[in-house]
């Protein structure tokens, strides 16, 4: 595979080249300890280290709200609505990697996304190698901590000044090499690379499961009656926090909304999460999920065993964001995963 | 071409900034009101009598005599829209109800408190069967023009059921309780685009407990887990949500 060397002050001139041609969405730091994706500018900073952005970037392929349709009410014609900017993601780590990774599996599955698959065509995706582990993270327990697919470019910051850049796609390799050629990375930078992803693997794999995740499946299989359901539960505030920030969940609710005119409308799409009290509302009021205790097991279920039942890997990444975005606490997988399983070994 | 529909605004104890934003839209309500006929609406032009297809009532009930008033709306009305945070929950009127009419009366009309027959402040629901509620205080533009299209159509108006959290994540904002602050987005209806924890406040819950709050847990999020005292989230809950059966 090519790698290349690239410089830190090689990187000015490349990103002002590159948000010439694209939208280029940067990590920077955005309040102490916080880190999001935000436009780049030359004034911003982008923050190598971060340890996890605040936001998923599903945002980028898969809006809060994307119009799908017009439609004009009187001649009863409807035309669909495609938005997709050509964008560029720079520093996307392995875990968010393998997210959208598995996001782009289950959108293109059945009956095609368009409206998700025409964004994600126009997304170059440059992964960058992480150099800290956020405190409620457990990427590395999760097989999330590499990935070899997915990504244009995969950076590897190998000394204060120089990254070790793979290429992964032809697009990625013509962007890098956009302001001129640039030299090959030699053995040694290659080598300087592979500790540098050992060294912080083996730092994420001190926090996560307590057992093989491939485990999880059977595991939950075991555990549809435990207690711990409804000991959790009691706490939920039903708030959708904890499926609305997962980069790997996709529900949404579709709407309708007319103009001033009263002539045409648009068809919207909204995220929507099964942790909501109304998600499984059908017609005549019944409710198939209406008891908190039934949704928020049903979230660690698709989680942990009905994504792996259909494409044989977890619905959890483990990067951590539900952890932090539930304010009652409840909302995190590994801790309910490794309950779940000590509990089993107290009983043999 | 039929008949259009005729609507109206009426008013009860509040400040009438719900109507003053309708009064706002400016050229897109004139577009709107292309499709009606106005009745009463104080804001912008006085006269105009029923019957009414939609009646927008502003304010909360605080008088015994409201209540009359009230119901002859009602009565003349074929939808009947609460409008605002004092019609739809009570809100901020219902602050005195904690003190007891002994304590407000002579507070606010002094030795003459007898001559002025008031009670508890409550919402319109608590007096006539409403049709649909535009919540917030003051209410989203955007939103009644949706509410008041939906109904124009024949259509139930749709209305969040979740609560304001989730319009946080879709807004990308970082939580209030990242910094142990308080914040009534965990329990409060959805439907304000989370305007205020967006321009860097907090929820202060004028739209209303979602149907589903759960309220032993949002205690135990605020004072257990963000450490704020009782009191303080007492104070805070009963600022809007004072029209309640649950224990605030």
């Amino acid at each position: 595979m090519t790698a290349y060397t690239v410089y830190m002050e090689q990187l000015g001139p490349l990103l002002a080249e590159w948000s010439r041609r694209m939208g280029v969405f940067v990590p920077v730091q955005i309040q102490e300890a916080l880190y999001d994706f935000v436009p780049w500018s030359e004034h911003e900073e982008i923050a190598w280290d971060y340890d996890v952005a605040y936001n998923s970037i599903k945002r980028h392929f898969f809006p809060p709200r994307e119009n799908l349709i017009r439609f004009d009410a009187a001649a009863c014609t409807a035309t669909p609505v495609f938005e997709a900017p050509d964008q560029l993601l720079f520093g996307v780590h392995p875990y968010d990697l393998k997210a959208v990774n598995q996001l782009d599996q289950i959108m293109e599955g059945g009956a095609p996304d368009q409206n998700y698959m025409r964004r994600r065509e126009k997304t170059v995706i440059f992964a960058l190698q992480p150099q800290r582990v956020a405190a409620t993270a457990f990427w590395g327990s999760m097989g999330s901590g590499h990935v070899d697919i997915g990504f244009d470019l995969f950076w590897t910051k190998i000394s204060p000044n120089a990254f070790y850049v793979e290429v992964g796609s032809p697009r990625g390799e013509e962007l890098l090499l956009a302001c001129g050629d640039l030299p090959e990375a030699t053995l040694a930078e290659r080598e300087a690379a592979r500790r540098e992803r050992t060294r912080i693997l083996a730092e994420a794999r001190g926090q996560g499961l307590k057992y093989p995740w491939e485990e999880t499946p059977r595991l939950l299989a075991r555990n549809w009656d435990s207690k711990l359901w409804r000991h959790k539960a009691r706490r939920c505030l039903s708030c959708g926090s904890c499926v609305l920030v997962c980069p790997t969940c996709y529900c949404f609710e579709v709407r309708e909304e007319m103009d001033v005119d009263m002539k045409g409308g648009t068809r919207f799409r909204e995220w929507d999460g099964c942790m909501l009290p109304s998600f499984a509302l059908v017609a005549g009021d019944h409710n198939f999920r209406g008891q908190a205790l039934e949704r928020y097991r049903h979230r660690y279920f698709r989680k942990g065993k009905y994504i792996y039942d259909k494409i044989g890997e977890l619905g959890c990444v483990g990067c951590g964001r539900c952890v932090r975005a539930c304010t009652a606490g409840i909302a995190n997988p590994m801790a309910v995963y490794n309950e779940l399983w000590e509990a089993e070994q107290h009983e043999s | 071409m039929a008949k259009k529909p005729k609507i109206a605004f009426f008013d009860f104890a509040g400040c009438e900034g719900d109507q003053l934003q309708i009064a706002n839209l400016e050229e897109t309500l004139l577009d709107v009101l292309g499709h009606v006929e106005i009745g009463e609406f104080r804001e912008v032009r006085t006269g105009g009598k029923g019957p009414y297809d939609i009646a927008f009532v502003e304010g909360s009930i605080t008088m015994p005599k409201d209540e009359e008033r009230l119901k002859a709306i009602r009565a003349e009305s074929k939808t009947l829209v609460a409008l605002g945070a004092c019609a739809t929950i009570g809100g901020i009127n219902c602050m005195k109800n904690f003190l007891g009419p002994g304590v407000y009366r002579p507070e606010v009309y002094g030795d003459r408190a007898r001559w002025y027959e008031t009670y508890d402040a409550r919402p319109l629901r608590a007096v006539v069967p409403v049709d649909a509620e535009i919540h917030g205080c003051p209410i989203d533009r955007d939103e009644f023009l949706r509410v008041t299209k939906e109904l124009l159509l024949g259509k139930k108006p749709w209305l969040p059921d979740y609560p304001v959290c989730v319009e946080c994540k879709m807004a990308g904002n970082v939580c209030r309780y990242e910094f142990g602050e308080l914040c009534l987005g965990i329990i409060t209806r959805a439907g304000c685009k989370a305007t205020c924890v967006t321009e860097g406040a907090r929820c202060w819950g004028c739209r209303g407990l979602a149907p589903h709050a759960n309220m032993d847990a949002a205690r135990y999020v605020m004072e257990d887990r963000a450490g704020r005292s009782r009191l303080e989230v007492q104070d805070l809950m009963r600022m809007y949500l004072g029209y309640t059966s649950t224990t605030l």
